[in-house]
C-alpha cells in the first residue's frame, strides 16, 4: 500500500522551495499514485532552456520501492532511452532508499542531464554518439531540446484547457497530451486525425 | 502465519507477470528489469525457505545442516552447543543483520521488561533524530520510522494498552510493514552514526570501497537489502549504546590445541557525556548473534 500521508508531504515541500529548485511535481490525476515531475534542463548544457517532463507512477511499495519515472518529454541523451523515455539511474532501480524523495530523485536525474554516464547508456545509439562525435550528439540534443522541451511554455493544465476549448473531451485531450509528450501541437494532430 | 508468506509470495509473482508484458517497451529496459526480476524472484525463493523471523530451534539444527559437511564447522558447532542452546534464522534477504538485532533486542525488552534501558535507548533515539536533521535530512524522510520503532518498544512494555505478547511479537517481526519500517530505522540510525562521525569511519569504510563516507551511506546503508558489515555494527551499536556479541562460524581454525569459535563484541564507545560513569563498568551484550559469511542469525545462550 502507498504511503499517500508521505507523498502529500513530499508534494507540500517541492511546492515550498519551487523557486530555488525549479522542480515540480503535480498530481496527475485524483490519485496520488500518478503523478508528474517537471525540472528545467541544467544551464551550460545541451538541455538548458528546456523544461522537461516526467512521468512518475509509484509502485504499492512506495516508499520501499523507488518511483517509476520515465521522460514525457522526448530527450537525447546516452541514459534515457530516446523512444520510450526510460531513464538509466542506479536510485531509481537497486540503490533506492525511503531516505530518498520524489524532489531528490528528480534532483539527481537533473544531475544525470548535466553528467551523462556514456559507459552504461540506456540508449546504445545515443551513447555511441555521445562518445564518438561529441559535437554531433551536442547539437542533436541542443535540436530536440528547441523542439520538444520548449513547447511547454504553456502548464499542462493550461494545454488540457485549450485543447478542450475545441471542443475535444477532457479524457481525450489528456491521453493525447500524455502520448505525444505533452507537446500541444502533436497533440492536436493526433485528436484531429483520431 | 504460513498464508501470510504464501499472500507474499503471490504479491511479487503478480509484479514478475506485469514487467513480461510490458516486454515490447525497450531492450535497454528489459535489462534492468530482468535483473530486477531476478532479484525479486529470488527473494521469493527465499521467503519460501525463511520467513523474515523464524521459529526457535534446537542448536541441534545448524548441525543436520551441516552433516556431511566441513568437518571444522561440525567441530566448532560441538562447540558452540556447549554454549548456546537455540538459534532463531532470519531471511537471507539483505536486511539480517537489522532484523535480528530488531528481534532480539524487543524480545529483550520484552522478557526483561528493563524499563531503565528502555528510557535509556530512548534517549539514544532522540539523539539520533538531532543528528539527521543537522546532517540536513527532511523531516518526514525519516519520523515514521522512528514513530514506528518507538512504538514497538513501547508496546514491548507490559501494562500498557498497547502491550503485546511474545507471539505477537514474532507476527510483527514477520508483518513486513512492520518490520521492514524497523530495519529502515535502523538503517537511518546507522547511516547518521556514520556520516556525524566520519573521520572515524573513514579508514574502516575505505578498506571496504573505494568510495567517500557520504557515497558509502546513500549506496550501502540506506537502501534496504544491503548487507551490514562491521561498519554497520559498529555504527548500530555505537549510536543506541547496544552492545553486540557476535560469533564467527567459518572454516578458519588455529594450531594450538582444540577449536574455538571467534566471538566479538561490539561495546558502544560511550558519549562524552556519560564517559565518567558508564566507563568503569563493563557491559555484557544481551544480543548474541552468529555469524557465517553473509549472514545473521539469532543465538540464544544457555
Amino acid at each position: 500500500m502507498i504511503d499517500f500521508a508521505r507523498v502529500q508531504k513530499e508534494l507540500q515541500e517541492c511546492t515550498k522551495d519551487i523557486e530555488a529548485s525549479g522542480i515540480r511535481v503535480t498530481p496527475k490525476s485524483d490519485s496520488l499514485s500518478h503523478l508528474l515531475g517537471t525540472i528545467p534542463g541544467p544551464i551550460s548544457t545541451p538541455y538548458e532552456g528546456g523544461i522537461f517532463q516526467i512521468d512518475i507512477t509509484l509502485p504499492d511499495g512506495y516508499p520501499f520501492e523507488p518511483p517509476k519515472m520515465q521522460f514525457a518529454t522526448k530527450v537525447w541523451h546516452p541514459n534515457i532511452s530516446s523512444q520510450s523515455g526510460a531513464i538509466c539511474l542506479d536510485i531509481l532501480k537497486d540503490q533506492w532508499s525511503p531516505a530518498l524523495t520524489l524532489k531528490t530523485a528528480l534532483l539527481s536525474v537533473q544531475a544525470l542531464l548535466s553528467a551523462p554516464q556514456p559507459d552504461d547508456p540506456q540508449d546504445a545509439v545515443v551513447a555511441q554518439q555521445y562518445l564518438r562525435d561529441y559535437q554531433t550528439f551536442a547539437g542533436t540534443a541542443r535540436y530536440w531540446t528547441e523542439t520538444f522541451a520548449k513547447t511547454s511554455s504553456l502548464g499542462v493544465e493550461e494545454k488540457v484547457q485549450k485543447l478542450m476549448e475545441m471542443g475535444f473531451p477532457e479524457a481525450q485531450v489528456r491521453s493525447s497530451l500524455e502520448a505525444v509528450g505533452w507537446d500541444e501541437n502533436l497533440a492536436l494532430e493526433k485528436l484531429c486525425s483520431g | 502465519m504460513q498464508n501470510q508468506e504464501n499472500l507474499d509470495a503471490d504479491g511479487k509473482a503478480e509484479s514478475v507477470i506485469s514487467i513480461q508484458t510490458s516486454e515490447y517497451d525497450s531492450w535497454g529496459n528489459l535489462g534492468d528489469d530482468d535483473i530486477m526480476l531476478q532479484k525479486s524472484a529470488i527473494f521469493v525463493q527465499e521467503a519460501e525457505k525463511v520467513p523474515f523471523v523464524g521459529d526457535k530451534e534446537p542448536l541441534s539444527s545448524l548441525e543436520a545442516e551441516y552433516k556431511s559437511g566441513s568437518p571444522i564447522l561440525l567441530e566448532k558447532i560441538k562447540v558452540l552447543s556447549g554454549q548456546y542452546a537455540a538459534i532463531r534464522r532470519t531471511r537471507g534477504d539483505g536486511n539480517c543483520f537489522f532484523r535480528s538485532f530488531m528481534f532480539s533486542y524487543l524480545e529483550h525488552i520484552l522478557e526483561s521488561q528493563d524499563k531503565t534501558e528502555v528510557d535509556r535507548i530512548k534517549t539514544n533515539v532522540e539523539n539520533c533524530r538531532k543528528t539527521l536533521r543537522s546532517l540536513g535530512y527532511t523531516e518526514f524522510t525519516f519520523e515514521d520510522f522512528f514513530a514506528l520503532f518507538l512504538e514497538q518498544l513501547e508496546s514491548a512494555l507490559q501494562g500498557n494498552e498497547s502491550s503485546i505478547s511474545h507471539e505477537e511479537l514474532v507476527i510483527r517481526s514477520r508483518d513486513q510493514s512492520i518490520s521492514d519500517y524497523v530495519v529502515m530505522f535502523f538503517r537511518f540510525v546507522t547511516s547518521g552514526e556514520i556520516q556525524k562521525r566520519s573521520e572515524f569511519f573513514e579508514p574502516f569504510i575505505m578498506g571496504l570501497t573505494n568510495g567517500t563516507v557520504d557515497q558509502f551511506c546513500k549506496t550501502a546503508v540506506e537502501p534496504m537489502g544491503e548487507e551490514s558489515d562491521h561498519v554497520h555494527i559498529i555504527a548500530l551499536s555505537d549510536a543506541l549504546g547496544v552492545p553486540i556479541r557476535v560469533l564467527y562460524l567459518d572454516r578458519s581454525s588455529c594450531d594450538s590445541g582444540g577449536l574455538s569459535v571467534n566471538h566479538h563484541d561490539f561495546v558502544p564507545a560511550t558519549t562524552e557525556v556519560a564517559s565518567g560513569s558508564a566507563a568503569s563498568e563493563i557491559k555484557i551484550p544481551f544480543i548474541t548473534l552468529l555469524y557465517r559469511p553473509g549472514h545473521y542469525d539469532i543465538l540464544y545462550p544457555k
